[in-house]
């Protein structure tokens, strides 16, 4: 088992078809990528190939949206096989997914579903988690997602849950800074109680990512830039949790390399902020 | 209280089916009711779906308009629940689904339009082989050129099409009119594959797909030369042959062969 605790990348991109090119071809100031997995879990072709170049350069971390850790169905060992014969191709620094079911008898509804967070469920979740961990002999990191609707049957907050999944399965946790945000406004608790709630010492990375704000609710929908708020929320969890592997995930209208990579430069700059005690005259 | 498999069957029911059991299980918000919530997660899955089959299918959706390509995709989404942990194998039975569905099955060229555009999508990312080259032919001994077997790349599909189906999709591909759809007086051999990290498509003349055809089967050229003697006539027949294999090899249609 790999369990060394994940080292501190800096500031990343979520790696899209769209710049592979300018990746490879210029140095843009990205010190490590994200892939999505299950991308990748091909045959050939132009998307293994830039993976394997740009693996060569830069530090790479393997982000699943399909593992379904709280699903009742049973685990679909076809795909825990190809994420670890594509962890071998990548040697990631870690591997992550998302702390949320995707369907149940055989359907993947391809959404990142949310769970009620009952005492039963943390049973469940854990085992799994265990499960996972060692099929694939490495830790898993968890993502807090965002959320639209909460159960009558839950016992517990969403943080108590993600604290008692890290804490009894022995995962680390990626803490998705813009996910706390819509969900704490959909269902109405503090962010700061969420930041607060999670052992400091499991978090390993950061999503940093834009919204859609449609008056009553929020929806995590990755296709605009981080909002102001997110990005106060974002200095707040620098503060907290120290230095934290960062990255901006944009899944839609995905724009230009350099215009995130200027969103980029601002993590970079809030976090220097943080890390140097000078905040400067510009951001009072 | 429910168990946490049943809440998600119902979870799963309320998206797919349109279900409404799952809202006496979960809450209103302090600013929304919870059918808008779960009116997300409804909106989201459809929503998605749609997109991946959008881009998997651009040109289909050029030629059937928006509207009529919608009700496809909304059509295929409900009778086909994503199985896959990838959406991007979610839209792989369309062209089926096209095929036998009554209102489409009239238009042929709808289907192998799709067929076209399923086979583009997994020659991009199907399998790696160094393709063979001209310099490793020409390499070969004289004597060794009867028993030279052939190996098509591993992304090379051979199609058939009945319409002008690839004619079509050519034309709005480049966004020009497309030709009216006709039935061909003769079927037309098509084979798609993967040139560099690009995925391209080339119809074949008779004599051709029958050359390549008896080559994807393991025939010796020397018996593929004889074959297209019988097909059009002697004269020439071995010129015709390697005319083909020249053409193949200039586009990488074909992997790279161990000579013996």
């Amino acid at each position: 088992m790999i369990s060394g605790k994940p080292p501190y990348l800096g500031f990343g991109l979520g790696l899209r078809p769209q710049h592979y090119r300018e990746i490879l071809d210029g140095s843009p100031a990205v010190d490590w990528f994200e892939i999505i997995s299950e991308n990748y879990m091909i045959e050939g072709g132009q998307p293994l190939y830039m993976l394997d170049r740009i693996c060569e350069r830069h530090p790479v971390v393997m982000h699943g949206v399909s593992l379904s850790i709280a699903s009742t169905a049973p685990f679909d060992f076809d795909y825990l096989g190809a994420l670890k014969k594509l962890a071998e191709r990548v040697n990631p620094k870690w591997i992550s997914d998302h702390l949320c079911w995707t369907g149940v008898h055989g359907v993947n509804l391809h959404d990142l579903l949310p769970i009620p967070y009952t005492q039963e469920a943390l049973d469940h979740v854990v085992e799994r988690v265990g499960q996972v961990q060692d099929f694939l002999g490495r830790r898993l990191t968890l993502e807090n997602v965002s959320s639209y609707v909460t159960f009558g049957q839950s016992e517990m907050t969403e943080w108590e849950f993600v604290s008692e999944v890290a804490k009894r399965a022995d995962c680390w946790l990626l803490f998705d800074v813009n996910n706390v945000y819509v969900s704490a406004f959909n269902h109405g608790f503090s962010t700061d109680e969420f930041l607060h709630g999670v052992p400091r010492d499991r978090v390993v990375q950061f999503h940093v990512a834009g919204h859609s704000h449609e008056e009553s609710h929020i929806i995590d929908t990755h296709d605009h830039p981080v909002c102001p708020e997110v990005w106060d929320f974002y200095r707040e969890a620098v503060t907290h949790f120290g230095p934290v592997s960062t990255m901006i995930e944009r899944d839609d209208n995905i724009p230009a390399l350099a215009e995130l990579v200027d969103e980029l430069e601002h993590a970079r700059s809030i976090a220097n902020e943080v890390f140097t005690g000078k905040r400067l005259a510009a951001a009072e | 209280m429910k168990s946490l498999r049943e809440l998600q069957e119902t979870f799963q029911r309320g998206i797919l089916a349109g279900d409404d059991s799952i809202l006496a299980e979960v809450n209103d918000s302090a600013k929304e009711q919870r059918q808008v919530l779960f009116g997300v997660y409804r909106h989201a899955y459809v929503a998605r779906l749609a997109e991946i089959l959008g881009d998997d299918y651009a040109q289909l959706h050029a030629y059937l308009g928006d509207q009529a390509f919608a009700k496809l995709i909304k059509d295929y989404i409900d009778a086909n629940p994503s199985d896959q942990r990838s959406a991007r194998w979610f839209g792989r039975h369309l062209p089926d689904f096209v095929r036998k569905s009554g209102t489409y099955a009239k238009h042929p060229e709808l289907a192998e339009i799709a067929d076209l555009e399923k086979a583009l999508a997994d020659a991009f990312d199907g399998p790696d082989a160094a393709p063979l080259t001209i310099e490793a032919l020409a390499a070969l001994a004289p004597e060794a050129w009867p028993q030279l077997t052939l190996k098509p790349h591993p992304t090379a599909l051979r199609l058939t099409f009945r319409t002008n189906a690839a004619e079509i999709w050519q034309a709005l591909k480049e966004e020009t009119a497309p030709p009216k759809p006709i039935q061909l007086p003769e079927p037309q051999a098509i084979v798609v594959w993967r040139q560099d990290f690009m995925a391209r498509f080339k119809p074949l003349t008779a004599e051709e797909a029958m050359m390549w055809n008896e080559a994807g089967k393991g025939v010796m050229f020397g018996v593929l030369c004889e074959m297209v003697a019988t097909f059009a006539g002697e004269d020439e027949a071995e010129l015709r042959a390697a005319t083909y294999l020249k053409g193949w090899v200039d586009m990488e249609m074909l992997a790279g062969f161990l000579p013996g």
